[in-house]
């Protein structure tokens, strides 16, 4: 049913009035406040690449390339010349120490001197110029032993494929239809794959078996300790016969797809390099390989080498950019939920204390004010140390400790506003009192949680990036903003932009976050002003 | 006045004793102990190792016996570095942690209050802006960041400071510097705005009103009666500036190198040293609770509108 269309409101001289809640109020005011504005935008867009992160065109997060380690973060260049510069420069340092490129002696005395400092990536960057310079010169020549590493070099870099398997189908022979191999039986699955090796099936059973059973004797380990090989083993039988079937079938095909999709990978890149020679292949290229006469795949393929990092890359060959897109993602999202869980643990009990009153609320305050004299941060990196150190562990551990303020305030705001006429009137027409508390009371002291929630996101994520900065958080292959910056102050001499991209990304974000918040507190309650 | 001491005092024993159980047993039902080593041990040897350290009796008398040892001021064996004992490693590392504790709360309340009183005496001008853009920063930023980019700017390039070392160990006293300020950093910013906000709401009330006019000399308004009044606040701060400075001296110590007791706290941890954990966080927890306790009294000496029933 539609309601009735309100009636306007008229004043004594036929002007219509229009009401205004402290919602529409406080949103006049915000937008008036130009920081407040700014933040708004920029959180939006950290909200938005963390969210659409997995659509975004940019690496995997997790995606080792042992040859791109520590690459220097670039616009134009693609790897491969990175790659390429490295290890010109690597060269040109050797031959100075070896006297064989030679420099005025001024120059020599500058280069030792940033040798003594530890600034050897200015005395790269200086030999790489100067060699490149007297390479065309002439004044300068390779010895051969260093031609032919370069030569491989450039070979390598020309033809490394990399290549991923999205799927593989098996072709019936006699209808002809294709089947995809992630639909196949466990029987025909090891079939294929026994074709696939010219093999007989018996040595692959034999071998899955062993490996699933490995597979669960190390589950095992990670959950009990304390126990000798037998008993592990014995365990591990144990639970495997407990298994049903379809769960163990489970285990077979995934092993085994696995194995198809290695030997598949493998396939392809051989008739890709040898195709490579010829230069018939563009890259990169998304299609459909037929790999022997039965089985097809879809295959991604790009030249490796081409692959081009804007933000460098980490100590692993890991894309940095994507690193810090994911890692926005852990951060903000244990940030909004940790948030979240707090306040709502904090409403209700400081909603029940401040109303109800009396035995519980002395309860409840007692126990907050006990837990406000721990060393919480110590009991959380104790509990992380020992409970291990997972995403899920991490956020329980926080949500646990940071009710605490929030409930106080509720506390205080419904002390104070429990005696009004308002709550009295909803009394005395029988409301119970979680109706009362609910309906009436939370929603009155709505704006105090809203401005303290925003102000309580960037705490929770700097909590969490502390932890995770000590390695007692997000474990690899994640990442969050704190592990980056943790991982980056080892070799924070020779690569400063592993600490500063992260450092920066963070940074605005929790600047964004404390303007929001310090916007938000004086839009609903402008006589706070100035206030901490 | 007295009664409130004591009562204060009493008050504190309750905290410490969950303090010491909650961390004792978190610690003990964890899996996995501090004897679990790549190479599992032979049946016997483990055996004896647990009667050794009475790690094969029930908990509950474990407990007990843990309990009185510590209120005999004893914190039992380290389990992980034989032969010494958990006393020697704080005493060793305590000292350390409170040197740089000690300084960087210093600089926190020294150059907090100081630019914070600025800033509100010369509200909108250029000094104003200056010191709570640093205050901004120093509350956005969270110090595991200020610390390696410090080390970053000042000691790797502009190469003022060493990178790392520690006074004590013999290397040169500018040591300190860096790790002072980084720790100090967090709580300067919010002290600087404390300060400001309630020294500009000092400065709007009548007694200063009336101050001016009686003909008062500005200097001698601000330090004598706006600035007792407006130092509430940053007294109630203090107490989780202490804590802030504890936590934070964890990370500190970790970027810097600096042997205290916040990085045997982490290495600890790590090491599932149970003993070495427990003893550590009761240290902690007896130097937060005691300084929290000096904030009260110092705030119900300041303000007189307390009253001690």
């Amino acid at each position: 049913m539609k309601r009735e269309q309100k009636a306007k409101a008229t004043n004594e001289f036929n002007q219509v009035v229009m009401g205004n809640s402290l919602s529409k109020d406080a949103w006049r005011r915000l937008r008036k406040n130009k920081m407040a504005v700014i933040s708004v935008v920029i959180v939006a867009i950290y909200m938005l690449l963390a969210i659409t992160a997995p659509i975004l065109p940019i690496y995997s997060y997790d995606e080792i390339v042992n040859e791109h380690q520590n690459l220097l973060p670039s616009l134009t260049k693609t790897s491969g010349e990175l790659m390429w510069d490295k290890k010109l420069s690597d060269l040109y340092t050797q031959a100075w120490r070896q006297n064989r490129l030679t420099v005025t002696d001024a120059e020599n005395e500058i280069l030792e001197a940033w040798v003594l400092k530890g600034q050897a990536t200015k005395v790269w960057d200086y030999l790489l110029e100067e060699g490149n310079r007297q390479l065309a010169e002439g004044s300068f020549e390779w010895s051969a032993a260093e031609k032919r590493t370069l030569d491989n070099l450039e070979k390598k870099i020309a033809s490394d494929i990399q290549i991923t398997i999205q799927k593989v189908w098996q072709t019936n022979q006699e209808t002809g239809k294709k089947i995809n191999i992630s639909k196949m039986a466990v029987k025909d699955l090891v079939q294929l794959y026994a074709d696939l090796l010219g093999v007989p099936t018996e040595p692959i059973v034999t071998q899955y078996t062993y490996e699933i059973t490995e597979s669960v004797s190390k589950e095992i380990q990670a959950e009990v300790t304390d126990l000798s090989k037998e008993e592990y083993a014995l365990m591990a039988e144990q639970r495997l016969s407990d298994m049903s079937g379809k769960d163990y079938d489970k285990l077979i095909k995934a092993n085994i797809i696995a194995k198809i999709n290695s030997t598949v990978k493998d396939m392809a890149l051989y008739e890709l390099k040898s195709d490579a020679s010829q230069a018939s292949t563009t890259y990169p290229f998304d299609k459909e390989m037929s790999i022997t006469d039965t089985v097809s795949a879809s295959i991604k393929a790009a030249k490796m080498h081409d692959r081009r990092y804007y933000l460098g890359t980490d100590r692993l060959g890991r894309d940095l950019m994507s690193r810090i897109i994911y890692g926005s993602q852990v951060s903000i999202a244990i940030g909004l939920i940790g948030t979240f869980t707090s306040v709502l643990i904090g409403v209700i009990l400081g909603s029940l204390a401040g109303y109800i009153g009396g035995k519980v609320d002395y309860f409840i305050m007692r126990v907050v004010d006990i837990m406000y004299g721990l060393p919480y941060m110590l009991l959380v990196i104790i509990a992380m140390a020992i409970f291990g150190r997972n995403i899920l562990n991490l956020f329980f551990a926080l949500a646990i400790i940071s009710w605490l303020t929030i409930s106080r305030m509720v506390r205080g705001q419904i002390m104070s506003l429990k005696n009004q006429e308002f709550i009295e009137a909803a009394r005395s027409m029988g409301a119970s009192t979680g109706r009362i508390i609910f309906k009436h009371l939370v929603p009155n002291s709505l704006s105090v949680i809203i401005v303290f929630s925003t102000l309580r996101i960037p705490s929770f994520i700097m909590t969490e990036s502390f932890l995770s900065f000590l390695g007692l958080g997000v474990q690899a292959p994640f990442a969050s903003w704190g592990s980056l910056v943790g991982d980056a102050v080892g070799g924070m001499t020779l690569y400063p932009w592993r600490l500063f991209f992260p450092a920066i990304v963070m940074t605005i974000f929790l600047f964004a976050m404390n303007f929001l918040g310090d916007g938000l507190r004086d839009a609903f309650d402008p006589q706070s002003k100035n206030q901490l | 006045m007295t009664k409130y001491i004591v009562r204060r005092l009493l008050g504190i024993i309750p905290t410490l004793l969950v303090i010491i159980t909650l961390s004792f047993f978190i610690v003990r039902v964890a899996p996995g102990g501090p004897f679990d080593t790549e190479k599992a041990l032979p049946e016997v040897v483990k055996r004896n190792i647990e009667a050794k350290y009475h790690l094969d009796e029930p908990l509950v008398m474990q407990y007990g016996r843990y309990m009185f040892d510590v209120l005999r001021g004893d914190l039992g064996p380290s389990f992980r570095y034989k032969d010494w004992d958990v006393n020697f490693y704080i005493f060793q590392s305590l000292p350390n942690s409170i040197i740089l504790g000690v300084i960087a709360i210093s600089i926190a309340i020294l150059f907090g209050i100081t630019s914070g009183m600025l800033a509100a005496v010369k509200q909108n001008t250029w000094v104003d802006y200056l010191s709570m853009a640093l205050a901004v920063v120093g509350i956005s930023v969270p110090l595991f960041v200020i610390g390696p980019v410090l080390q970053y700017i000042f000691a790797m390039q502009l190469q003022w400071v060493p990178t790392s070392g520690w006074f004590t160990a013999g290397d040169s006293w500018k040591t300190i510097i860096l790790p002072a300020i980084t720790l100090a950093f967090a709580d300067f910013a919010t002290i600087a705005r404390l300060t400001r906000s309630s020294m500009l709401d000092t400065l709007r009330s009548d007694y200063i009103r009336t101050a001016k006019a009686k003909g008062m000399r500005t200097s001698l308004i601000i330090f004598k009666h706006a600035m007792k009044g407006s130092m509430l606040p940053v007294v109630s701060y203090l107490g989780p500036a202490f804590a802030g400075i504890i936590t934070g001296s964890v990370v500190v110590e970790t970027v810097f190198r600096i042997p205290g007791l916040g990085k045997f706290f982490v290495q600890s941890s790590f090491n599932r040293d149970y003993t070495l954990i427990v003893g550590v966080v009761i240290v902690y927890s007896v130097i937060l609770v005691f300084m929290n306790f000096i904030v009260d009294i110092i705030y119900s000496m300041l303000d007189p509108r307390i009253t001690y029933k």
